[in-house]
């Protein structure tokens, strides 16, 4: 029983791991924007798909193949801020939101016609047995992809706390106006958070996607569910909650897939994130979040 | 120094400034008094850069500074200590400074941090505080904090946005006794302030603005104290 318990655990955390990235770009693009950009998944769908297209065409290999993944997510990325931010950025947030969402209709639209198959096969990273130790195993793309997310988490970390670029985007996401201030110019920084967001998004895609080995349009609103649910589990605007929240909705996830089966897998995640919003709104790291949307009035 | 010439400005749909006309000399405290809405922070954004006026020239050293960017005002030698102090709160005391000199810590970083460990010996609560939380300073502190992180962009010219309000009487007197140090170092200010009686015994040269316009412009003691009370606290604007 433990076992089994320590066991899904494990391979909660490890996909968890993948969760906790897709949140950090949106809450990266939150804290410095104060808007929520629900297009964020099918972008990097879309990075995904060109992924794809230079493995099928071209038979790229899978150092090329996750190149091209990041690299479209962050052209896709770019396009969803010079339309959905950019261009209305002193209009009201809610017009952000719901441009976000056409341009996910869209994006969605542009893979369908040019992929009609829908289910595109994606090379797998590596083919290798399963690590054990004593009765846990863990796959080993799962350990790459959790290694590779720690790295990430890591190099984020330098740049925001060590370089000039993340004092800036700091500044930006506690006071806009007082950035300003400072010199600081808040329409690049932002540029900067979308692209940085982006690329997060795109190794998450291409870990997540090689590792299932097959890739749908679908993958764009799945992408967006999880990341804006680990993010609001963590707290939004905050990046230990975005770690913290994606490493608990895997760890929910799959526990209940083992106990209870896997139609009840997405509903615990759900029911989870209902019991946070009604008895803890801000998250797992605290109503900071919250106090800190009370003072967004601030923004530019 | 700074040269302003009948500036509007809007500020939403309210037409915040009227043809200001306002004049910084160089090693001088220039202090602008007037009720609230007359219109002293439109102006002090008006100058950095972040709204842009309908109307109007501002000069600093004789160049043209309407509709740069705040980064290349400052750049030029003007920092702006903000109404309300808008530290970054979660940000650390010397993160607050670092991100004061934004505006050169490309370019010259190393004296960056020699000039923060300059701030801390003439500051040294700041020194005390260097790795806590803005947000967790004392008002009095953060005031201080603010006008260190204006500090460490070198500005020439220092405008200080209401630097006294809400802090005790005592906090206050400490603020006005910094800004009189800074002024014997050589900083030119340009000061916007509610208390009257404080900033006039610092002040060089003052002005009234009243319902954006400047109403009167002279030096302490050209206006007698009663008046200008009045004018400062209330507005004058019965003659408009």
């Amino acid at each position: 029983m433990a076992a089994d318990f320590i066991q899904n655990c494990l391979d909660g955390l490890m996909i968890g791991s993948s969760y906790s990235l897709l949140a950090i770009g949106f809450t990266l693009i939150f804290g410095v924007m104060r808007r929520l950009n629900l297009s964020y998944g099918p972008s990097i769908m879309l990075g995904a798909f060109l992924g794809t297209l230079v493995y099928l065409e071209f038979q790229a290999g899978n150092f090329v193949v996750a190149l091209a993944t990041v690299f479209g997510a962050i052209a896709a990325g770019i396009y969803v801020e010079r339309v959905c931010f950019w261009a209305i950025r002193r209009g009201a947030a809610a017009a952000s939101m719901v441009s976000s969402f056409a341009v996910w209709m869209q994006l969605e639209e542009i893979v369908t016609v040019f992929f009609p198959e829908r289910t595109y096969s994606f090379p797998p990273m590596i083919e290798a047995e399963p690590i054990t130790f004593g009765p846990f195993f863990l796959a080993v793309e799962n350990v790459i992809m959790f290694g590779s997310a720690v790295l990430l988490t890591v190099l984020l970390h330098f740049c925001l706390y060590r370089t000039r670029f993340g004092l800036a985007l700091r500044a930006v996401s506690e006071n806009p106006r007082a950035a300003e201030f400072m010199g600081i110019n808040i329409a690049a920084i932002m540029f900067g958070a979308f692209v940085a967001a982006s690329a997060f998004g795109g190794v998450a895609a291409y870990l997540i996607i090689s590792t299932d080995g097959q890739i749908t349009p679908m993958f764009g609103l799945w992408a967006t569910f999880k990341g804006l649910i680990a993010m609001m589990l963590g707290g939004m605007g905050s990046i230990p909650g975005a770690i913290l929240g994606g490493l608990l909705l895997g760890v929910i996830e799959s526990n209940s897939l083992w106990y209870l089966g896997a139609e009840y897998r997405d509903l615990s995640a759900y029911f989870v994130l209902f019991v946070f919003l009604v008895f803890r709104p801000g998250g797992i790291m605290g109503q900071l979040a919250v106090l800190r949307e009370q003072a967004a009035t601030r923004r530019v | 120094m700074l040269q302003i010439n009948n500036i509007c400005t809007n500020y939403g749909a309210i037409e915040a400034l009227r043809g200001v006309n306002l004049e910084a000399n160089d090693g001088e405290i220039t202090c602008l008094l007037g009720p609230n809405g007359a219109g002293k922070t439109t102006l002090m954004m008006t100058i950095m850069g972040i709204l842009s006026p309908r109307e109007g020239t501002i000069e600093f050293d004789g160049e043209s500074i309407v509709d740069a960017s705040s980064g290349v005002i400052i750049e030029k030698g003007l920092a702006l200590v903000p109404e309300n102090r808008l530290v970054f709160p979660e940000m650390d005391v010397r993160d607050n400074l670092l991100a004061g000199a934004y505006s050169r810590l490309a370019k010259e970083k190393a004296e960056c941090l020699a000039d923060i460990e300059e701030i801390y010996r003439r500051f040294p609560k700041l020194k005390e505080r260097e790795k806590q939380f803005a947000g967790t300073l004392s008002g009095g502190e953060q005031q201080m904090l603010a006008v260190a992180r204006a500090l460490m962009s070198k500005p020439r010219l220092l405008l200080m946005d209401e630097p006294s309000l809400g802090l005790a009487p005592i906090i206050v007197e400490e603020i006005f006794q910094i800004i009189r140090d800074l002024h014997s170092d050589g900083t030119s200010i340009l000061l916007v302030e509610q208390n009257a009686h404080m900033a006039l015994q610092v002040a060089d040269r003052f002005c009234l603005l009243d319902q954006g316009r400047v109403t009167f412009s002279g030096k302490p003691g050209q206006l007698e104290e009663n008046e200008l009370i009045k004018r400062a606290y209330l507005g004058a604007s019965q003659d408009d």
